[in-house]
């Protein structure tokens, strides 16, 4: 989710088999510098993808000398998800951040063999995706300084992982801005 | 239908497997080991399509046995869990996967924890406190979250086992024929009589 | 004569000798002076900068000093289009380790990695080995603080200090001399850049001429490393009084 001048990205903590749950601490969130990624979809991918893209920022900043942007991580995801077109990962990723060298607030989405889903306001996906766009698409308004950013996306997720029997067990939200990142978790459901 | 159980307590982590070997409706052995040892502090148990588990198995042994040859340290159970996920990861996207899930139990030497990983045939892999594959899982999962506690001491850690054992008696449909259970800790790892 | 021992890098000769190695080495003791010292609470790195022009570009990244991962640097004595080579097949080692155990790959393994392919270029045939010397300095939880050099030849080996390129044997009596065990971060860099200023031909030293490196571990006790601003050179040279015959003396 994009406020003013920060992002915001937030997942739920569950790890299932089916009905199954399994773990309340599976995060989905990655960050590469000041890059963050959201992962859902198949589990084992979301492990292989986050230690891929660990791997390629870690080439790209020693390549470089510098961290890589939002919007060029943006890119890498995307041609990384499409390098396995016929026999892709199942994964739903969200990138956002904020480019160190404009200060522009970036978001975007991915289907599993990368197409990006530009967006300005928000970006949902997963299992609980239908109830996130009801969530922010009445929840949302553009411009929220962080605090606000943080608590909207807060209810965004937790409401909409209420009505989904496959998400909840507890939420991790990241709020970042320029000069700043804030980590939250929140509690939430155990059932 | 075989049973693999993992619970970690304070300073080790418990492994209890089912000792009935099956194929189909039989019961061809009564007392199968479903678990190989990796190295000094780090045991495997497995469950899955009989032939690859044993094979899967023996490969991750020969390949960690191989590092601590090599690098003249053995692997932490973390390093293991990774790289046993990774090799399953990938063998998912093979022609034939191996379909094999795990519980790997450690005591890394270096931090001296205790770890319990539990990782399916797809490369999924959580770091838990208790965790049991398969139909066991359904069965167990309630009696563990209801008398689990981190702080627990070995004695402790069985007498729920012991719970956990009754409870499956009754409800499996077939005898598992009772459990061997195992004891990953500072000291390395050791068989308990249980029953 | 020796030619029919030397056009090959795989063909021993009669004194069981492989020139191509040989020559190498010889082409790394021409190169700018590379220095590490190893401390009780860190490694330094310290080089010559050989400037071949004042045309030069001098404000772009450091020449001999790369980072491997994030707990290892590196040095280089000899040609550098070879070390970018070897130095990017180390990268890719690192980060496959960290991929497949998620831990950071300890620096004994990938200084050995890396040294594995530099033996191949002196017995599979045809090809001209690496003209590199290596120093690596880095950080694990199983040795601590550690400092490695390497060379052509593919053989490697632990240091307390040591040197590579161009005067290195002068280097390393001076180092020898100098040396204290239990040297703190402070002294040891005072002492690379002591020796480094009595082996380089120029005698004045300043950031146009050297290069600088440091691994360490900060106040959360995670390894940090860095490869030294120019600015920052000229501080630590004024601060520490390593400044030779340089113009400012007189000013």
């Amino acid at each position: 989710m994009v406020g003013k001048d920060c992002v915001a990205i937030a997942s739920d903590l569950r790890l299932g088999s089916q009905s199954l749950g399994v773990s309340n601490n599976f995060e989905k969130v990655f960050n590469f510098g000041h890059v963050f990624l959201g992962l859902t979809g198949l589990a084992s991918d979301v492990t292989t993808l986050s230690e891929t893209f660990r791997f390629k920022t870690n080439m790209y900043k020693m390549r470089e000398d510098r961290l890589i942007e939002p919007e060029t991580f943006a890119n890498l995801v995307s041609s990384t998800l499409y390098e396995k077109r016929f026999g892709p990962y199942f994964v739903g990723p969200i990138v956002a951040g904020i480019n160190s060298k404009t200060e522009k607030p970036f978001i975007c989405g991915f289907d599993l063999i990368g197409c990006i889903d530009f967006a300005k306001d928000f970006i949902v996906a997963g299992t609980a995706s239908d109830q996130l766009y009801g969530m922010c698409e009445s929840v949302y308004e553009p411009n929220l300084e962080p605090e606000d950013l943080f608590e909207t996306i807060s209810q965004a997720l937790l409401n909409a992982a209420d009505r989904d029997a496959l998400s909840g067990w507890g939420a991790v939200v990241y709020v970042i801005t320029k000069d700043k990142i804030v980590k939250r978790y929140l509690k939430s459901r155990q059932d | 239908m075989d049973i693999v159980l993992g619970i970690q307590v304070e300073d080790s982590v418990i492994i209890a497997t089912s000792k009935a070997f099956t194929r189909g409706i039989s019961v061809l052995k009564t007392t199968d080991d479903k678990t190989r040892v990796l190295n000094d502090h780090n045991l495997m148990a497995f469950t899955g399509e009989s032939g690859d588990t044993v094979q899967f198995a023996e490969l991750m042994q020969a390949n960690i046995q191989l590092h601590g040859m090599r690098e003249q340290v053995d692997l932490r159970p973390k390093a293991i869990a990774s790289f046993v996920r990774g090799q399953l990861a990938k063998s998912l996207r093979s022609r034939k996967p191996f379909q094999v899930n795990v519980l790997l139990a450690g005591f890394d030497e270096t931090t001296n924890l205790p770890n319990l990983s539990m990782i399916d045939y797809l490369g999924t892999r959580v770091d838990l406190p208790y965790a049991a594959h398969g139909y066991a899982a359904f069965y167990t999962m309630s009696l563990l979250d209801h008398h689990y506690r981190s702080n627990m001491s070995v004695d402790d850690g069985l007498r729920i086992l012991k719970m956990c054992s009754k409870e499956l008696s009754t409800r499996m449909p077939i005898d598992f024929k009772g459990l061997y259970v195992k004891v990953v800790d500072a000291n390395g790892i050791r068989e308990v009589d249980f029953e | 004569m020796s030619r029919r021992y030397d056009s090959r890098t795989t063909i021993f000769s009669p004194e069981g000798r492989l020139y191509q190695v040989e020559y190498a080495l010889e082409a790394i003791s021409h190169a700018g002076t590379a220095i590490g010292v190893l401390a009780k609470d860190g490694v330094v790195l310290a080089a010559e900068k050989k400037v071949t022009s004042l045309l030069l570009e001098q404000d772009t990244s450091a020449e001999k000093m790369y980072v491997l991962n994030d707990n290892m640097l590196c040095a280089v004595a000899g040609m550098n289009a070879d070390a970018l080579i070897l130095i990017n097949h180390s990268r890719v080692i690192a980060q496959q380790y960290l991929k497949e155990y998620n831990e950071e790959i300890p620096c004994e393994t990938l200084v050995r990695r890396l040294c594995d392919v530099k033996q191949g270029y002196t017995q599979h045939g045809g090809l001209r080995p690496f003209g590199v010397s290596f120093i690596f300095a880095g950080f694990d939880d199983r040795y601590g603080f550690q400092l490695y050099s390497s060379n052509p030849s593919g053989n490697y080996s632990g240091w307390k200090a040591t040197s590579a390129g161009a005067n290195t044997s002068s280097a390393q009596t001076l180092l020898k001399q100098d040396y204290k065990d239990d040297m703190t971060l402070e002294e040891a860099k005072e002492l690379a850049l002591k020796v480094l200023s009595k082996t380089m031909d120029s005698t004045s030293l300043s950031s146009e001429k050297i290069e600088f490196a440091t691994v360490k571990l900060n106040s959360k006790g995670i390894v940090v490393h860095r490869i030294w601003k120019p600015t920052e050179i000229d501080q630590l040279l004024k601060s520490t009084g390593v400044v030779g015959d340089d113009d400012d003396e007189f000013s």
